[in-house]
């Protein structure tokens, strides 16, 4: 078995994961982002690791590229044409506001209405066609937008994705008239009703497509130059990873992937370590995401909203993000409240104790203030050897004067504030989706996760907190450990009465039949292949649907017998003999690509040799061990306070908790 | 008062608060409830009744009635022995409560050691509660009565022991009583995950720290607002609006505000305003407070929602106007009369404090129905498109498109949807070119539809701002107003009422179309940026007239993509034209 490299290219960070064998920890390490160009930061990351890239079989990557194209607006110039009568869909929406209270503020379509375009034709819901495509008038508009400065043309009709006959003879049309474009059309991207919701992700894919195959011929080239001649494998949003070779057509399915391996890799790490179900904090400089995870699966969100009327309808792993990082800011509201976010002082002028010109308190300042990270030794920064405290402890005590706290209070009450947030979104997610989060594990990761994960834990009423090995990068692990994934969908609509039999068999055998199509194209060494079959179902005129998972060759009272055990599980009752509709067929794919086992490490039992003690403040200051992560074994225990230091991150034990690594090297924090 | 106690106790009890909203979403049949958060949650104090915590995800409509109701309940359980564990009160008494006889509010007791400590209460919308019309809505409706049943206020349960005689009583005058007793049954619960929230907060605090934290937290509530109201410049702003009419009598009907800042007091005055409407126009004056503090949340969202925010304002709403309904007065039309109130507080604002208040949202909900037997299934269908429109532009930016009232967060129905379940067919869905009022910053436009029907239906509609159009503001102009079609047996023709049709029978093939009013403008329009007013231009939502009479602005060049004109404006041009059109503008002006 060959090296592989885990790289998960951020915002501000490229972080690299190395494993010369496919099982140690070889090189873990941050460079900053490139984002002119990014594939040239994730090359920097290799010589920084010192890994000769032919010495590897597999690059497994994360990118914010995607996310930040469309937050950014800078994507491809594109056109949109649509059924007569509908060019405006991508812009309305469905009726809503950007927030709940406050009228102002305005949307920017990724395509203004002068380049949107109509043509006739009209199918019924059925794929009936109603009105014939006016070819001729096509191509005449065809003809015209080639003269224009445009990279990528979008073709989404009423109800395609029940008859797509128009919207590919469209594209044939489109193709003849400029072969240069990237033509996208909608049914190919989502074939699913909801045209506000599927013209908004063929959108989105052709306004990435130009930029991202960029890209991926970039990266591909100057890997080849560095002698690589294997599998590049790029992390999706619904967790899996697709060849890059493959990136090009699934633009849209690489949106927040960096986000997606993290969770993955928390729930894969918490697996093995004996957890099923977790709720997964990563907490940044700027954003706390927060996922949940249920027997092992991260649970997918159909659709996600991008931007304020950007939806993405492709399954996605549903983390969520509020505004409270190290970077957030301090302050007193008008009713004299101390209040933290979601404000952030960003990378510039960053934290008070940077230096950087920041003036304004935030969470890393009172983490700094109490002695929580290590004042000498600051992490990622480059250009100073030293924090400075006396300046983050003087706007500390601006802050603290007026509200009659004292300096160490100050910035005890920050960290109070900001950690009751956290567990206040941590604690609202599991509840919307019916769990009890006290029945839940922590993984906290991400840069400042491990120094908020115990309070967080403490406040939910969480049991235990596992610290990954290397939490700071935990998302370039989650490339590494991921398999690959093709998730097809289908809707049908209809109550099962009007469903011919053997409709279903068909339409899930064909998906999978699609899905392993894709899988052997990809040329992945793989173990085996998983498929999962699931219906959305309802009753007769309901809106919220209910998954579940079924098999093809079940007969229609099989399927309404699945539907109402779900539906009883999440509501307690059935609703009778209310028409059982099946909305939408759905099938993943997954390669479960060839990956060395990792095996447990024998537990000596023994108490954790600490490297130094430093004051640290736990409402009053604390003479508190610190130990080196390299140093902590399987087996080894300590009690809390402690602090652990390692390379990417700084842990924060409280009193009263109880710390021991287990055989994978995880940290399990738990309340004594 | 410990300041990092009282930021964890208060984000305690909105948390409490919000963990009860998402529940109910969560739980709840109606679809109402689960699609659009038809519903509130919150924690009232026992004595006054004022709002302690609210939570954050049901409708603004609730912001503040669900306090004046609370605080209407007290007196009644007091004389009916008071509030014992275990009881909980129901009602939907629309002039107590507020909004329509849909929204049933409930309301439990909690007790800590015996003693009184708060009251929970929430509300949901009930598909249909009886009444003429299925969903209980009836645009010709003269009393309460053809509106659906009236729940008074009553102990549904006493001392945990549920009244199955009141239930039976409910569930046999409705139309859906399975799913109403879902509903029932999901909003009881609810109270039962407030109850554990709120014990854990006392074991870990004490009763006394509590109530200390929530005596400070109403304080500062109240110093926040006032905070705010302090920067309204001292003065009297009065604006009078207009309904066209109330879909039974032909005749428009006046809401009249006069705000009234002195210091950090602020006082609503609606006299002037209309005495009762015969049609459906009206609404309780707990609605009528409640959206007043919408509006001033929409102009400043940071204000707390608790009953501190609300101390520093005062009513006056005479008597059995349309703002105050009383008994037998006809409430269903609450969806457009709600909406107004917004926009006269933002009108008589935007008088004090042009820079922070946006100019007249679309103003109308006009709900269209369209009902009527499936041809596929044979099975009863009604389906429901409430209005999108344009919001009013503000110093910050133009207005946006195709928003949801201000008053709700209820969405429109995707096309494809609608076509799957209902025997219609969208013949457009588009932006109303334009109808945003003109202005420095431009209002949204409103949005334009067609619906045909493609089996023999029932259509009904309730809208309003037909001959009274969204006003714009600091010399914006205002927007288009309300344009309601119908088109039967193939001749185009506009109800009388203008936007209010009560069951026009339609056959296959009939259709209506809706273009509903944009939002007014913002400054003037002669101060436009060039570039915004090109991109307007090339976009089509205002057309070469508008441009050159009303935004002043000379055109070099025309060229056109597939027939569609792209215009490149003459700067120069443009600017001397401008400048010779002002003191013509101020003459008229």
């Amino acid at each position: 078995m060959g090296g592989i490299v885990g790289i998960d290219v951020g915002g501000t960070f490229t972080d690299l994961f190395y494993s010369a064998d496919g099982l140690g920890v070889d090189a873990v390490l941050k460079v900053p982002s490139t984002p002119d160009d990014p594939s040239r930061g994730l090359i920097d990351a290799l010589k920084a690791a010192n890994v000769a890239p032919a010495s590897l079989d597999v690059i497994l990557h994360g990118t914010t590229i995607a996310t930040n194209a469309v937050i950014e607006r800078r994507g491809a110039r594109c056109a949109l044409i649509t059924t007569a009568g509908f060019r405006d869909i991508l812009e309305l929406g469905r009726r809503d506001r950007q927030r709940m209270y406050g009228l102002t503020g305005l949307q920017q379509p990724l395509i203004p209405r002068a380049m949107r375009w109509e043509v006739e034709e009209r199918l019924d819901h059925r794929g009936a066609v109603l009105t014939p495509l006016d070819q001729a008038a096509l191509a005449r508009l065809a003809e015209a937008l080639a003269q224009e400065e445009i990279d990528a043309v979008i073709v989404s009709f009423l109800h395609a994705y029940a008859n797509p006959a128009h919207e590919q003879r469209a594209r044939d049309i489109l193709k003849a008239a400029n072969p240069n474009w990237e033509v996208v059309i909608s049914s190919d991207v989502v074939r699913e009703y909801y045209e506000f919701e599927r013209t908004s992700t063929a959108t989105v894919q052709a306004y990435l497509q130009p930029l991202v195959s960029r890209y991926a011929r970039n990266l591909t080239g100057k890997l080849q130059e560095l002698g690589f001649r294997r599998q590049t494998l790029v992390m999706q949003s619904n967790g899996g990873l697709i060849p890059l070779g493959q990136l090009h057509e699934r633009a849209a399915n690489i949106v927040r992937s960096g986000p997606a391996a993290g969770v993955m890799a928390a729930a894969k790490l918490a697996a093995e370590a004996g957890f099923t179900h977790v709720i997964t904090g990563d907490m940044g400089g700027t954003s706390y995401d927060v996922a949940v995870v249920v027997n092992g699966a991260p649970r997918i969100a159909e659709t996600t909203e991008l931007d304020f009327r950007i939806p993405l309808r492709l399954p996605m792993i549903d983390v969520h993000t509020i505004g409270a990082g190290g970077g957030s800011i301090a302050y007193v509201d008008r009713g004299g409240i101390l209040q933290v976010g979601p404000r952030s002082a960003g990378a510039v002028p960053g934290p008070v104790c940077f230096g950087r010109g920041g003036t304004e308190p935030t969470v890393t300042d009172a983490n700094a203030v109490l002695g929580r990270i290590n004042a000498d030794q600051p992490i990622g920064m480059k250009h100073l050897a030293r924090l400075d405290i006396e300046e983050a402890r003087a706007a500390m005590q601006a802050l603290g004067e007026p509200l009659g706290l004292g300096i160490e209070q100050t910035a005890e009450a920050i960290l109070t504030i900001v950690n009751h947030v956290m567990a206040r979104r941590t604690r609202l997610l599991s509840v919307e989706q019916g769990h009890d989060p006290r029945a839940f594990a922590l993984v906290a990761f991400g840069g400042a996760g491990p120094l908020h994960g115990a309070a967080i834990m403490r406040e939910v009423g969480i049991r235990t907190m596992l610290l990954p090995p290397h939490p700071g990068v935990l998302c370039a692990l989650g490339c590494a450990v991921a398999d690959l994934r093709y998730d097809l969908s289908q809707t049908v609509e209809k109550p099962l009465s009007d469903i011919a039999p053997g409709v279903v068999r068909d339409v899930l055998t064909g998906q999978r039949r699609d899905g392993e199509a894709r899988l052997s194209a990809s040329r992945t060494p793989l173990d085996s292949v998983v498929v999962g079959h699931a219906a959305e179902m309802s009753y007769l005129g309901q809106i919220h649907t209910l998954r579940a998972v079924v098999d093809p060759s079940w007969d229609h009272a099989r399927m309404i017998e699945a539907f109402e055990e779900v539906y009883r599980r999440e509501y307690g009752n059935t609703l009778g003999d209310i028409p059982v509709v099946i909305v939408s067929l759905k099938t993943s794919v997954q390669g479960v690509r060839a990956k060395p086992e990792i095996r447990p490490s024998p537990l000596q039992p023994r108490p954790a040799p600490s490297k130094a003690s430093r004051e640290v403040y736990f409402g009053g200051w604390m003479t508190t061990p610190i130990y080196d992560r390299t140093e902590l074994a399987p087996g080894m225990t300590f009690d809390g306070p402690a602090i652990i230091e390692q390379a990417d991150t700084t842990s924060v034990v409280e009193p009263g908790m109880h710390g021991r690594v287990d055989a994978y090297g995880n940290i399990l924090i738990e309340v004594a | 008062m410990d300041p990092v106690t009282l930021a964890v106790v208060r984000g305690a009890l909105e948390q409490i608060a919000d963990e009860m909203d998402l529940h109910l979403i969560r739980a709840a049949l109606s679809p109402i409830i689960s699609e659009t958060n038809d519903c509130a949650h919150g924690l009232y104090d026992p004595v006054t009744g004022e709002t302690i915590a609210q939570g954050g995800y049901g409708l603004p409509m609730f912001l503040a009635n669900m306090q004046f109701t609370v605080q209407r309940l007290i007196p009644i359980a007091e004389q009916a022995g008071g509030f014992r564990p275990g009881d909980i009160w129901i009602t939907n008494d629309p002039y107590l409560s507020g909004t329509h006889l849909n929204d049933v509010i409930l309301v439990a007791p909690h007790f800590v050691d015996g003693k009184l400590f708060a009251l929970f209460a929430n509300t949901g919308h009930w598909m249909d509660m009886g009444g003429s019309v299925p969903g209980g809505w009836a645009p010709t409706a003269r009393e309460i009565h053809q509106e659906g049943m009236i729940i008074p206020p009553l102990r549904l349960y006493e001392e945990g022991r549920r009244n199955d005689a009141v239930v039976a009583m409910i569930t046999a005058n409705v139309r859906l009583p399975q799913q109403l007793l879902g509903d029932l049954a999901a909003m009881t619960n609810v109270f039962a995950l407030g109850r554990r929230g709120l014990d854990d907060l006392v074991a870990r605090y004490g009763v006394a720290t509590l109530k200390d934290c929530i005596d400070e937290m109403m304080r500062r509530s109240e110093a926040e607002m006032r905070s705010y109201i302090a920067e309204i410049p001292d003065g009297t702003y009065a604006i009078t609006d207009y309904f066209d009419n109330d879909g039974v009598v032909d005749e428009p009907l006046a809401v009249t505000l006069v705000i009234t800042v002195e210091g950090s007091d602020l006082v609503f005055d609606f006299t002037g305003t209309s005495g009762a409407a015969t049609g459906p126009m009206n609404i309780s004056d707990a609605t009528t407070r409640s959206l007043c503090f919408v509006a001033l949340k929409h102009i400043f969202p940071e204000v707390p929602v608790n009953g501190g925010a609300f101390r520093p304002t005062r009513f006056v709403i005479p008597r059995r106007c349309i703002l105050a309904a009383e008994y037998p007065s006809a409430v269903g039309g609450t969806t457009d009369v709600t909406q107004r109130i917004v926009d006269v507080v933002f009108g008589a604002l935007a008088q004090a404090i042009p820079d922070q208040t946006p100019a007249a949202p679309f103003g109308t909900t006009g709900v269209a129905t369209v009902s009527g037997r499936h041809p596929d299934t044979g099975k009863y269908f009604v389906a429901v498109y409430p209005y999108p429109g344009g919001y009013g532009a503000s110093r910050d930016s133009d207005g946006l498109i195709n928003g949801t009232p201000p008053g709700s967060m209820a969405k429109f129905m995707s096309v494809e949807m609608s076509e799957h379940r209902y025997p219609v067919r969208f013949g457009h869905y588009a932006i109303r070119e334009g109808s945003g009022g003109a202005g420095r910053h431009r209002g949204g436009c409103g949005s334009d539809y067609a619906i045909e029907t493609l089996t023999d239906t029932v259509i009904s509609i309730l809208g309003d701002r037909v001959d009274h159009a969204p006003f714009g503001v600091q010399g914006g102009g205002p927007a288009a107003t309300n344009s309601v079609v119908l088109t039967t047996g193939g001749r185009s023709w506009v109800p009388p009422m203008r936007s209010k049709a009560e069951k026009i029978p339609f056959a296959a093939g009939d259709s209506f179309h809706l273009g509903s009013p944009g939002g007014g403008g913002f400054g003037d329009p002669l101060e436009r940026d060039l570039a915004a007013v090109e991109t307007d231009l090339n976009a089509g939502l205002i057309d070469k007239a508008a441009a050159e009479a009303v935004y002043g602005v000379a055109i070099a060049t025309t060229r056109s993509i597939d027939g569609r004109p792209v215009f490149t404006l003459d700067p120069e041009r443009s600017r001397a034209r401008r400048s010779g059109m002002r003191p013509d503008r101020r003459r008229a002006g």
